[in-house]
């Protein structure tokens, strides 16, 4: 019950953290190697500390990580936290396809009846 | 029950108003999300897009707004104390559930009180800072000063809910 609350809180984040474009570009320039915070804003035509917050919100969902060096911070993606997203669309799409294989069974089953009688 | 705390004015801010409405209403327009979109955001930069509030010690303070040219930026704190129509209080310094916070942008500690006077609400929003250049660079930036257009939008928010 209570991992299952965790579960969910986690969900939450890592589903709310991926819900904005700038963080979704972020992730993108991530996956392909660690980057600076100057680097990772300098695409994007806004406020470093507005841009600085985003970067916090995925830092607290813990898709990524950041590491400080002097005065350099360093960010790079966390791929664990991925599988939070992977699992969830893995089991809804367990479901369907369980749903689907059952309905396609049960209208073979109807063709039978039909052509039996 | 409640602890005093004191400002120093050369770190924080104090913005004060005396609201003709009942507390209940005012710790009504603090804490719950629909009332917060209303007046968190000077209307003339922009609006809130999300807002969420937990309120508990521990609880998400999550305000996403949008400026001028539409892009989102969020706002993410932890509240710490509630003592209901009394007392709020909430930092960016932590991420919710007491998770320390990472973050190269510049930290307060938010503390709302109110009081009831007659038939109406002293309402106080402070404003703390780790030093005084903190404080120096959030009345630069316009934080000190959409923090007034705020507190006024709450004031007038709070009498056309009465």
């Amino acid at each position: 019950m209570v991992s299952d609350m965790v579960q969910s809180a986690v969900a939450d984040a890592v589903f709310h953290a991926l819900s904005n474009p700038t963080r979704r570009k972020v992730l993108e320039q991530l996956s392909v190697g660690p980057a600076t915070v100057s680097e990772l804003a300098e695409p994007f035509d806004m406020q470093l500390p507005s841009f600085v917050q985003h970067l916090s919100v995925l830092e607290q969902s813990r898709l990524v990580r950041s590491k400080k060096r002097g005065r350099v911070r360093t960010y790079e993606i966390a791929p664990e936290r991925f599988k939070v997203v992977e699992d969830w669309l893995a089991a809804r799409r367990q479901l369907w396809e369980a749903r689907l294989d059952r309905f396609d069974q049960y209208v073979k089953q109807l063709k039978e009846k039909e052509s039996e009688s | 029950m409640s602890t005093q705390f004191t400002i120093n004015p050369k770190l924080d801010f104090a913005i004060e108003r005396f609201i003709d409405a009942p507390t209940r209403l005012v710790w009504e327009a603090l804490t719950k999300p629909e009332h917060l979109k209303e007046w968190y955001m000077p209307k003339a930069w922009g609006r809130v897009t999300r807002a969420e509030m937990d309120v508990r010690p521990g609880g998400i303070l999550r305000v996403d707004i949008a400026v001028g040219d539409g892009q989102e930026v969020p706002n993410l704190g932890c509240i710490l104390e509630v003592i209901p129509m009394e007392r709020l209080v909430w930092t960016s310094m932590l991420f919710p559930d007491y998770r320390p916070a990472v973050f190269d942008d510049i930290p307060i500690t938010a503390i709302m009180t109110m009081e009831t006077v007659g038939t109406g609400t002293r309402y106080i929003f402070t404003a703390l800072h780790r030093d005084e250049a903190d404080l120096e660079k959030n009345k630069a930036s316009g934080f000190y000063q959409g923090t007034e257009i705020a507190v006024d939008q709450l004031v007038a928010h709070v009498i056309a809910m009465k």
